[in-house]
């Protein structure tokens, strides 16, 4: 088995246990903590049987927006973290003045002690995605709110616009950017 | 030194046969999360008590849901004013003949109760929408956007599944929504 493919394996587990944990404990915690009348039973509606009820409409979009809304913080702030530490890192290989910053903000440690790799990034983002695309389908069928599902689309665009960042500066590792260097 | 080659190439050989199956769990650790909390999504329906009997409504309108070539989205829910409004999405058709239940409607009082049904969608779109309760047919809208009312009577203590039919003359290449209000008189 490729390194990679164990590596992917390895670094998946998480972010897919969050998305679960992120949505179920949203709606859970909404339910005890609103004291909303709710029911576990069965209906034939998706893929497994068992399914949440509440008893009326504008609970239902209540917990449904904020739970949502939930899964994608749990997941959207490590990726949006890991992306800035990359950048902060990337940034301080080659502009002395982001290495001078980051000393004077003592903030050293934090960008070097960094595990935060294109693969990762590029797995978390994938994620994020699957969330953005679930939270703004709820939302065009009227089951989410509107600013949720377009906080959905913020952070995933902000995402995938920071996973780009990462992949080209990995690639200008391999094939460095001419102009960018002082000495040519 | 043999040994340690054979456990090499063991291990190599052991590593080439579960690669798919890796590549399989890999594709599983995206869909099944995306599955579950599709399904973790909460739907509005009557709560019941432990003995599955609804305890807070005299006459109630359950949806009976489930997936459907032509019907999606479907909602029922409450006005402020007591009446229920039922909403779906029709999507693109072929031209035919559609029909599916939607709501299951129960009279748990001792009383007649009169239901007046009133459907309607957006554009009109030269299909005909109606309903059939207890095999009787009635007609929602005509294929011109004109729409009539429907009004049905209940018998105390007794159960009705609601189905809606849409006519299609000819094809119809969008989706439109499709409203209908529920009025007790």
């Amino acid at each position: 088995m490729s390194i990679l493919l164990k590596k992917t394996l390895k670094l998946s587990i998480l972010p897919a246990i969050l998305m679960i944990a992120g949505k179920f404990v949203g709606v859970i915690a909404l339910i005890i903590i609103y004291d909303l009348p709710f029911d576990v039973g069965n209906q034939i509606n998706g893929i497994f049987s068992t399914q949440i009820f509440l008893s009326n409409n504008t609970d239902t979009l209540f917990v449904n927006s904020f739970s949502d809304l939930a899964m994608i913080v749990v997941l959207g702030i490590p990726t949006l973290y890991m992306i800035l530490n990359t950048a902060v890192l990337q940034s301080s290989k080659t502009n002395p003045r982001t290495i001078a910053k980051v000393v004077k903000f003592n903030m050293l440690k934090w960008v070097t002690g960094t595990n935060s790799t294109f693969l990762r990034i590029f797995l978390w983002s994938s994620f994020v995605l699957i969330s953005s695309i679930i939270t703004i389908s709820n939302t065009l069928q009227g089951d989410t709110y509107r600013w949720i599902g377009i906080t959905a689309g913020v952070v995933s665009l902000l995402c995938v616009w920071g996973l780009i960042k990462t992949f080209e500066n990995e690639t200008d590792k391999v094939y460095p950017n001419n102009k960018k260097h002082s000495y040519y | 030194m043999i040994s340690k080659n054979k456990k090499l190439k063991y291990k190599k050989t052991l590593g080439k046969i579960l690669e798919p199956f890796a590549l399989g769990v890999l594709a599983l650790l995206f869909i099944i999360p995306a599955i579950t909390v599709i399904n973790l999504e909460p739907i509005t329906k009557k709560v019941t008590d432990v003995l599955g009997v609804t305890t807070n409504s005299e006459l109630i309108f359950d949806l009976v849901g489930g997936t459907h070539e032509i019907v999606s989205a479907e909602k029922i829910y409450k006005e402020e004013n007591g009446d229920y409004t039922y909403s779906a999405i029709l999507t693109k058709r072929a031209s035919d003949f559609y029909s599916k239940p939607i709501i299951k409607i129960i009279n748990n009082t001792e009383d007649e109760k009169t239901l007046t049904f009133l459907g309607t969608t957006l554009n009109p779109t030269r299909s005909e929408i109606g309903l059939i309760i207890k095999d009787q047919a009635y007609k929602l809208q005509r294929a011109n956007g004109e729409s009539q009312k429907v009004e049905i009577l209940l018998r105390p203590q007794s159960e009705y599944l609601v189905y809606l039919t849409v006519e299609s003359v000819v094809g119809v290449q969008f989706s439109e929504e499709f409203e209908m209000k529920i009025s007790q008189n």
